[in-house]
């Protein structure tokens, strides 16, 4: 067997990804694939071009042509009915425009009666006839059709409406072939990834029974159970910060981070019954997880802040520093009108149960949300990227509610191509002031395309400078990537989310849908100025991947979080109060010529714990605005704080003993469970109970485990 | 697409009439349209293609059976060029002529929605050689396999093969070049 590889000059390549190669030799060209990536690239590249060709051809388009009939005569033969007979007989009959004269009429005998002996007759008299017609002003297109004489009365009925019934049933029979085709293509990539021993696809894809809708939702029909051996989820090293000294380095820069993704999906381990790997738990995203009553921003401003202090429940001898932003509410009434583009993965990896069915229904649930002015598009990507709905205003939501039932599971992935795709048809879109954003909803298995995973973070950097916001929601588990879809989210002025249920869908598609949708303020930045008379230490707890050099929070090129409608950002500082030794003592000699690091005086015995600066841009501004809040510390013990307060610790601590972090303290779960419990509060949507059922299930794991 | 697939949009069944009716509302427009590409002139491409049915339901249908759209393509094919012989006329393709052939109002809504990607697509298709053209059009318009087109075309199937190659490497270059 060859296995050289191919030239990309080799027009076999081109015949393989359009399928046109008999068996043998497409089994030869995909031995030889198997080991020359940069033709597989080139197919996938092909298979995509090809897509796209086909989309705009279909869309040109088709000349107008007037609706035949055919009609069965007697055993001669049959005979076919032009309009253009029509129109010449019925100029000749006084423009009757009922078909029923000319079946009767002398002129319209002899053509309907002509012998299929002698078809050459009919011919030429048709282009007589036709010419003829031609020479008159064209009459509206009438329905034409010719029967047996006896037959013909019952054609009396066809009016113009039914001529309009017909050309919509000529449409919808070409969409419909359209799909048929497409779902033909869906099946060979199917195939062609079973073939290229595509593991992942290849174990997903199971029977052919599965594609059929009704199997999707039934979890026993798959027999697909997951095998916690079997596992490619791959997570960014979190590493965790410690203490940094206040008199050293007073600056503690970050930048927000609405992203609850990791929650849910610490959710699905805990559930599944195992323990998340440490780097799955990022506490900033647990914390965010959960909606507290922070106030909302005074005025017009779109960011309010909520400060708050108190005893650090696991070290009672630290202060923990609640840090709380709230986005400004927005009403979907008074939110501007959304241009919505959904890239949906459809690989062979998407073929499970909390994979694309799951899309579906969170699709389904969004769109029952929207305003009839929004406008959906849908593009999917497998082997080949393509529009499986053009951009259609959810007034009609038949439509896209068909679309979305129209999806099926099959191929490898080319996300590349797809964000491409789903970037053009948004900013062809584009809704000056509205919400323009592109969804983005995958397990995030990038694993087949030209693109390389910083490719694909530029490109989606570059796009977002176009004013398309995006969202990336991610689904399902056994190669999720979680590391590529929370940096694309992060680069694309985004927002991600973890959808591991129906229930999830709805907290974010439903409940928090302006949150989701409506960007209130971009790049919010947090800088934390700490008094060194008051603080001797300091530990921001989790946003590890969100910090920021202090210069960067007043430089408007830098990047940072969004804050969607209504959305809350908490973060957690646990201060060493001035006086004690920091954990791990003392790592710096004094400074020799300063106290702080700037060289500026020491502050002149301000009472202020710190002073909290945040910086954010309106959604379509470039330059930012920034507010101050100082916070002082009236002393208060644990038991004093506010439920919020109480439970953001409880969970935080949650996170610090799922990480084993060295910071974790005195706290056991038990503990956890009572804060938390302390914390609930009215418990709107039932997301804090939800979180006592996943500490207890935690512990428990932990028990076995340690046994 | 497996190669037995059939990629003529309908294949006859039983019923004569059943079959001809609806091949004829499927392939009538889309025939058409192919036709009015040879000629540059949509009504004389109308006058073909109503020639084209007459001659297929004087055809017997075991011959036809399995490739219905094919024949219809491929006599089609040669109406329209014997036409242009015989007014000794084979420039195809005129400038202006895409104008005149495209109907705007035929699919509104759609066509308006995606008008931004696909039209320089069209565009870029339109920049291929006639023959180049129309190979693309019979394999992602109107879906025929190479071997079907080779039979339309009385181009070899290497030759299908390598126009498409050739064109579809084109036109990828192209597009890629467009992206901003």
């Amino acid at each position: 067997m060859s296995t050289q590889p191919f030239s990309p000059d080799d027009p076999q390549l081109t015949a393989y990804a359009l399928g046109e190669l008999e068996a043998a030799e497409r089994a030869a060209v995909e031995a030889r694939l198997r080991d020359d990536p940069a033709a597989r690239a080139a197919v996938e590249a092909i298979r995509a071009t090809a897509r796209q060709l086909e989309t705009a051809l279909a869309a040109e388009p088709l000349p107008e042509v007037a609706p035949v009939r055919v009609a069965p005569r007697r055993s001669l033969g049959r005979i076919l009915r032009l309009p253009q007979f029509y129109y010449a007989t019925a100029t000749l009959a006084a423009a009757c425009l009922v078909v029923l004269v000319a079946v009767r009429g002398p002129e319209a005998n002899r053509l309907a009666v002509a012998p299929p002996v002698e078809p050459a007759v009919l011919a030429e008299e048709t282009a007589v006839m036709a010419k003829r017609e031609r020479a008159e002003p064209a009459p509206a297109p009438a329905p034409a059709a010719l029967a047996r004489p006896a037959e013909a009365p019952q054609l009396q009925e066809i009016s113009a409406a039914a001529v309009v019934r017909e050309n919509e049933a000529r449409a919808a029979g070409a969409r419909a072939k359209r799909a048929q085709i497409a779902e033909f293509k869906v099946d060979a990539e199917k195939d062609h990834a079973t073939l290229l021993g595509n593991a992942g696809s290849a174990a997903r894809i199971g029977m052919k029974a599965q594609r059929a809708p009704v199997a999707y939702g039934t979890k026993a029909t798959f027999g697909l159970v997951a095998d916690p051996g079997m596992n490619t989820e791959t997570y960014a090293y979190q590493a965790e910060t410690g203490f940094v000294e206040a008199a050293q380095n007073p600056l503690s820069t970050f930048a927000i981070d609405v992203d609850t993704a990791s929650y849910a999906n610490v959710r699905r381990f805990l559930n599944q019954g195992r323990l998340p790997p440490a780097d799955a738990v990022r506490i900033e995203e647990l914390l965010n997880y959960f909606p507290y009553r922070y106030t909302p921003p005074a005025g017009s401003d779109p960011v309010g802040i909520t400060l708050e202090v108190a005893a650090a429940p696991w070290a009672p001898d630290r202060r923990l520093v609640r840090v709380g932003l709230k986005g400004r509410e927005v009403t979907t009434g008074e939110r501007p009108a959304a241009n919505l583009v959904f890239l949906l993965d459809v690989s062979g990896s998407m073929n499970h149960p909390n994979k694309l069915p799951l899309v579906q229904e969170s699709l389904r649930l969004l769109v029952a949300r929207l305003r009839p002015d929004d406008r959906v598009a849908i593009v999917t990507y497998a082997g080949s990227s393509g529009l499986a709905l053009p951009s259609t205003p959810v007034v009609r939501a038949a439509e896209i509610l068909a679309a979305v039932a129209d999806l099926r599971p099959g191929g490898s992935t080319n996300g590349a191509m797809g964000i491409q795709l789903a970037y053009d048809i948004a900013k062809a879109n584009f809704v000056t002031g509205g919400l323009n954003r592109v969804i983005l909803c995958t397990d995030g298995d990038f694993n087949v395309g030209v693109t390389s995973e910083g490719d694909l973070v530029r490109l989606i950097e570059e796009k977002a400078k176009s004013g398309v916001f995006l969202t990336v929601l991610g689904f399902g588990m056994g190669n999720y990537k979680d590391a590529t879809l929370e940096r694309l989210a992060d680069k694309g002025n985004g927002h991600y989310g973890y959808i591991d249920g129906k229930r999830e869908a709805e907290k974010l598609l439903v409940a928090q849908v302006n949150g989701t949708l409506v960007t209130v303020a971009k790049d919010v930045k947090v800088q934390v100025e700490f008094n060194p008379a008051r603080v001797a230490a300091y530990r921001l707890i989790g946003y590890e991947n969100r910090r920021l050099a202090k210069e960067d929070f007043n430089n408007d090129a830098v990047d940072a979080g969004e804050l969607g409608a209504g959305h809350t950002v908490t973060a957690l500082y646990e201060i060493v109060p001035a006086g004690q030794v920091p954990p791990g003592g003392a790592a710096v000699d004094d400074l020799k010529y300063g106290r702080t690091e700037t060289g500026a005086a020491p502050p002149a015995a301000s009472d202020e714990l710190l002073n909290v600066k945040v910086r954010f841009k309106a959604p379509a501004a470039e330059a930012s605005e920034r507010r101050e809040f100082p916070l002082r510390d009236a002393g208060l013990g644990f038991a004093a704080a506010s439920a919020d307060f109480k439970f953001a610790a409880a969970v935080t601590s949650f996170g610090q003993l799922l990480r084993d972090s060295s910071y974790r303290g005195a706290a056991t779960w038990a503990d956890v469970t009572a804060w938390a419990r302390a914390g609930l509060g009215d418990d709107a949507g039932g997301y804090r109970s939800e979180f006592l059922a996943l500490v207890a299930q935690a512990a428990e794991l932990n028990r076995a485990n340690a046994q | 697409m497996a190669n037995d697939q059939p990629t003529g949009k309908a294949a006859p069944d039983d019923a004569d009439v059943g079959f001809l009716e609806r091949t004829f509302k499927e392939q009538q427009a889309p025939l058409t349209r192919y036709a009015a590409r040879l000629l540059g002139d949509a009504d004389r491409a109308r006058d073909v293609v109503q020639d084209v049915f007459l001659r297929l339901m004087r055809q017997d249908h075991a011959e036809v059976a399995g490739h219905a759209v094919e024949w219809l393509f491929t006599v089609c094919r040669h109406r329209a060029l014997d036409l242009l012989r015989k007014e000794g006329r084979m420039k195809r393709f005129e400038e202006g002529e895409m104008e005149r052939v495209t109907a705007p109002e035929a699919r509104p809504g759609h066509a308006i929605e995606v008008a931004e990607t696909q039209a320089s697509v069209l565009e870029l298709i339109g920049q291929l050689t006639p023959q180049q053209q129309e190979v693309v059009r019979l394999k992602f318009q109107n879906g025929f396999s190479y071997k079907e087109i080779s039979r339309i075309t009385d181009l070899s199937v290497t030759n299908v093969g390598f126009i498409i190659h050739t064109a579809v490497a084109r036109l990828r270059t192209a597009m890629a070049a467009q992206r901003p």
